[in-house]
């Protein structure tokens, strides 16, 4: 009888049924029979065994067509950041392709069958990826009264045990680890989300002892980076007892915890509660020596300390809290930069240590990082890290990314200026700037860019943003009227004298169409290209635009970056390494072009290309109208000619003009 | 399946996504005649499509035949009410049988097919025609003086049908003259019938050389709400007396080919009563719960009655045998929203857990508020059932009917 079998099984047939109609449909008819096989999916999934029935249908749902006509139809174009949205979407049919997705995927991955589009290694990928971003829900601990009250959680979190059952969760923790090891090469200054993830890992690592193995390694190094990274912390004991043993301990174990902190830090770029608090104690103890020991300095930074021990003494009371341990790599790297020894420098932080808040700036940092320090100690926190590392500035979510390059840009070549802003508006909550002689005062003006201000960033950013936002969209304004890209006369304005005057751009802006674009590869060449610019270095961060492209080589919108400096990679080859205000710059643009963010000669924080392919989605630079005899040598046309190739099969293939289709062909 | 040269060519007449799938799936070359709007749609899906405005000039249908003549279309199947008298006047072309024009008439005219079927012996309810509102009153008036009923006793309902509406639409119970009122102008003329208390049920017959290849007897549980197929043991039980019935149709309107969909009433002494036939394929998805019931296609079976060079063999071959072959009871229902102010769909409990339910074709509300339901047949999708025991399926339907999905 059929009313006696187990639910999975009766479901299981009856979603036979709908498989078996929707494959008989032909293709224009598909449509109608997807709703019922969804419908029954969907019921199936949310009963015991039944994701092993759908699995085991995950090919013969998507031979009949049950993709068909949606976005998944081509797998391989899937992103599996938008998996974990899908499956909390309210409407069950969404969930319901959602999963029913994922486990085609999955028999794909497991060798149960080939598709046209993708490969097991590519599906297997895809699925570690996704349970890698979902890692929260992973390890969801729902109680059974948890479960009663959402369905739809217990039901996400089954179809991702259920994958990582089938995937391995060794892969899942190696993807994760690589991941969380590529962003922190690039030390940024929010490590929020990192750290988030190094908790799961930690969780998952008392939870699932066995079968993890090799990748083992690499995720410890994180944890105890994060929780335990010396032998009177590795246990994790709290801070306060922690604090009690450190009463007790001798100068050579003083001396071990200090070297173990320090070198943890510059190993991951990650500050532990712990090392907060041993730099407070140790900056009081008798012997100085274990506070620039704490801090891992070399020779640049021990001198900075030495000469300058009692203003930073002040900023280790003011500005290290257990509750902001990153500032404690700040200024260690503010130390090592040498920045200190900058004139203005240690008179404009001593002018931070006595600044005042205003009630509002202060409201505004508290909303983004709550009160459990003042807001004020968050500020001058952020700023060490600022200055400590100027290319960790990303600009969160917001879509303005002038600001955040500002912001980097400000910290690595003009730190003194930096600090006046930063004073300007925690003291009067406005901004005053000059555009060609006329004052712009950013408090009279309305929210530019990001209409709210940010709280997603790093606490200078939350602090300068949204009026450096208005400063930039009120210099937008004046040049509105003068025709041509504005950036010509905003850039230099907006960053500093060092911007090179002349502004190149590689697209007409009235028609969008490429604009002798030959003539503006030869151009970037000659002004920085080492071969053909008489060998000058890049002496200031110079802005530049760039066209992103996405994945598959498609225009995705004009970008703002930084050029840091042109050299030649261990490899030999000339590569542009630049600052990119995104918040992770590994990308890939497509058509070959993945910029790289370590491992071809990065410094932390700096992206970089092969100059051709840098070039090939630039469209926008600064250079100097003059130069010396001698500078500027012919750039071989085999140059131009593979940069434009790359250009125009990217960004450019739909801006062509006629004369240049012409030049092509010749 | 390729396309066999030897079978005939057959023209599909109105827009049935469900049918042109099942014909494209068959082994005859097809052609849709539609209405201009889904040529786009058939040249980007690679349909064989031929525009046709079936609203306009009826005059024209003369040339629509000889365009389809000169194409080497052997036959035109209607898939629509609307179409059914635009096949009779292209077959009788096709085949040079002008008696196949007159015969499709009767099949649009309910009172012309009613009067028709009442000639050839056939039992019939008390009917009449109504041109305007006061007809309609004079005649429920009437029945409920014959009933014997006094003034201020409820009435026994009559039944309004529009002439040319197909099906449950345009299909309405009448038991004060409010009901009346309430009946749009476009709906006239209309058959007004008396209501009979007894089983309706409707039977799907294919036919072919005068002669019933395949007979299906739909069961309704609650007319308009659901159906199933194949009907009770009780009920299948009459099936040699609703063949008898079936048989009479077929001579008192000559019909030597096609599909015929008629409705008939069983009353509590036996007597079976006729309502009324469609030429063409039913509504409510009857066809798809006899695929589910029997794994046969029921629009693949009416290609072959229609198609001239359809074989013995080949008819034998593809219908299965009544009753004894079907692999369960496959019924639906059709879901209307009982509350008047509704937020999301939400199938029921009771019927989401048990065993016979499979799945729904259901939609999510696009407004909260529902408007009153007045004809029939204006349901908001169906549900769908499939099990073993007739009798519990039957209990299902009707159990249905007092559950929400819309909240």
């Amino acid at each position: 009888m059929t009313e006696t079998r187990p639910e999975a099984a009766r479901l299981a047939d009856t979603l036979d049924v709908a498989i078996e109609r929707l494959s008989g449909a032909r293709p224009f008819a598909k449509q109608r029979h997807q709703r019922p096989v969804l419908d029954v999916a969907a019921r199936l999934a949310a009963v015991p065994g039944g994701l092993d029935a759908l699995y085991a249908r995950g090919l013969a749902m998507e031979a009949a067509g049950l993709f068909r006509g949606s976005d998944w139809d081509d797998p391989s174009r899937l992103l599996p950041q938008l998996v974990g949205q899908t499956l909390q979407s309210p409407d069950r049919l969404t969930v319901a392709l959602e999963v029913a997705s994922l486990l085609r995927l999955l028999a794909i991955a497991s060798g149960g069958g080939a598709h046209v589009n993708v490969h097991a290694e590519h599906a297997r990928h895809f699925l570690t990826q996704v349970l890698a971003l979902n890692l929260p829900h992973f390890f969801d601990q729902t109680s059974e009264a948890d479960r009663q009250d959402s369905a739809g959680t217990a039901m996400r979190r089954d179809v991702f045990r259920f994958i990582a059952d089938h995937i391995g969760f060794q892969d899942v923790l190696g993807i994760l680890v690589t991941e969380i090891w590529r962003i922190l090469e690039q030390r940024p200054i929010q490590v929020g989300p990192v750290k988030e993830m190094i908790t799961q890992i930690a969780i998952a690592l008392t939870r699932e002892d066995g079968g993890i193995g090799r990748e083992r390694l690499g995720a410890d190094r994180l944890v105890s980076a994060l929780f335990g990274p010396t032998n009177e912390c590795i246990d994790d004991p709290g801070i306060d007892a922690y604090q009690m043993r450190l009463e007790r301990l001798d100068d050579t174990a003083l001396r071990r915890e200090a070297s173990g902190f320090a070198r943890a830090m510059h190993d991951t770029g990650l500050v532990s509660d712990y090392h907060a608090a041993f730099l407070r104690w140790v900056s009081k103890y008798r012997d100085a020596s274990f506070a620039p020991e704490a801090l891992g300095l070399g020779g640049t930074g021990l001198d900075s300390y030495r000469k300058f021990k009692p203003l930073v003494d002040k900023l280790i009371s003011a500005a290290v809290h257990p509750q902001t341990p990153q500032a404690v790599h700040g200024l260690a790297m503010l130390l090592e930069r040498g920045v200190l020894h900058s004139a203005p420098i240690a008179p404009a932080l001593e002018r931070q240590l006595s600044m005042t808040l205003q009630p509002a700036v202060a409201a505004r940092i508290e909303l983004a990082f709550g009160n459990a320090v003042p807001a004020q100690t968050r500020v001058l926190a952020g700023t060490l890290e600022v200055m400590g590392q100027p290319l960790g500035v990303g600009q969160g979510a917001t879509p303005p990314c002038q600001s955040a390059r500002a912001i980097a840009m400000w910290a690595l070549n003009d730190p003194d200026f930096l600090l006046h802003l930063i004073c300007q508006v925690g003291e009067f909550d406005s901004l005053l700037m000059h555009f060609e002689g006329k004052a712009i005062a950013s408090g009279d003006l309305p929210a530019g860019l990001a209409a709210g201000a940010p709280i997603d960033a790093d606490p200078v950013s939350v602090l300068l943003v949204p009026h450096l936002d208005r400063v930039y969209a009120e210099m937008g304004r004046i040049c509105a009227p003068r025709g041509g890209d504005p950036h010509r006369w905003i850039n230099p304005e907006f960053h500093g004298w060092w911007v090179a005057r002349d502004c190149v751009v590689a697209v007409d802006v009235l028609t969008g169409q490429l604009d002798d674009y030959d003539g503006f590869v030869t151009r970037f060449c000659q002004g920085y290209h080492p071969a053909y610019n008489g060998g000058r270095p890049v002496i200031h961060p110079q802005p530049a635009g760039i066209a992103v492209t996405d994945a598959s080589a498609r225009f995705v919108g004009w970008h703002a970056i930084s050029i840091l400096r042109v050299a030649q990679d261990t490899e030999g080859r000339t590569r542009i390494y630049f600052y990119n205000p995104n918040n992770d710059s590994g990308q890939d643009w497509g058509g070959g072009v993945t910029v790289s963010t370590h491992g071809n000669g990065e410094r932390h924080g700096e992206a970089s290309l092969v100059f051709e392919q840098f070039v090939s989605r630039l469209y926008l630079f600064h250079d100097d109208l003059i130069r010396p005899a001698g500078a500027g040598a012919p750039v071989p046309a085999e140059l131009i000619e593979s940069i434009r190739t790359l250009a125009v099969d990217s960004w450019a293939a739909s801006r062509i003009p006629q004369d240049l289709a012409l030049a092509g062909a010749q | 399946m390729s396309i066999d040269p030897d079978k005939g060519y057959i023209a599909l007449l109105g827009w049935s996504l469900n049918a042109i799938d099942a014909i494209d799936r068959f082994d005859r070359k097809y052609i849709v005649v539609a209405p201009p709007w889904a040529e786009e749609y058939c040249q980007q899906n690679e349909i064989p499509y031929m525009s046709w405005d079936f609203d306009r000039l009826n005059e024209r249908s003369h040339e629509l035949a000889h365009r389809l003549k000169e194409e080497g279309v052997d036959v035109a199947i209607p898939l629509f009410e609307e179409t059914v008298e635009w096949a009779g006047a292209i077959n009788s072309v096709l085949m040079d049988n002008p008696r196949l024009l007159g015969q499709s008439m009767l099949f649009r005219d309910k009172s012309l097919m009613k009067r028709r079927a009442q000639l050839g012996g056939i039992r019939v309810g008390v009917f009449e025609e109504a041109h305007d509102r006061g007809d309609v009153i004079r005649f429920l008036k009437r029945v409920n003086q014959t009933l014997l009923k006094l003034e201020g006793d409820p009435n026994d309902p009559i039944h309004f049908k529009a002439f040319d509406k197909s099906g449950t639409a345009g299909h309405r119970v009448i038991r004060t003259p409010e009901d009346v009122d309430n009946i749009p102008d476009e709906e006239f003329p209309a058959l007004l019938e008396s209501h009979l208390d007894g089983w309706e049920f409707a039977v799907e017959a294919w036919i072919k050389d005068r002669k019933i290849q395949f007979l299906n007897i739909s069961e309704y549980v609650t007319l308009g709400y659901s159906v199933f197929v194949p009907a009770t043991p009780e009920l299948e039980s009459w099936r040699a007396r609703i063949t008898e019935e079936v048989e009479k149709l077929i001579e008192t309107f000559d019909i030597d080919f096609g599909f015929i969909h008629p409705e008939y009433f069983l009353t509590s002494d036996g007597k079976l009563y006729f309502g009324e036939v469609a030429y063409r394929p039913p509504g409510f998805n009857a066809l798809e719960l006899i695929e589910r019931a029997y794994g046969f296609n029921g629009y693949q079976g009416i290609a072959l009655m229609f198609d001239p060079k359809a074989t013995t063999e080949e008819i034998d071959a593809f219908f299965p045998e009544e009753v004894t072959d079907a692999k369960g009871y496959a019924g639906c229902f059709g879901v209307y929203p009982r509350r008047r102010v509704i937020s999301r769909l939400e199938v029921p409990e009771e019927t989401q857990n048990h065993p016979y339910f499979e799945f729904h074709e259901l939609a999510s509300p696009a407004e909260q508020k529902v408007t009153k339901r007045t004809a029939f047949g204006t349901h908001w999708g169906l549900a769908y059932f499939f099990g073993e025991n007739p009798h519990k399926l039957r209990d299902l339907l009707k159990a249905q009917e007092d559950l929400d999905f819309y909240i």
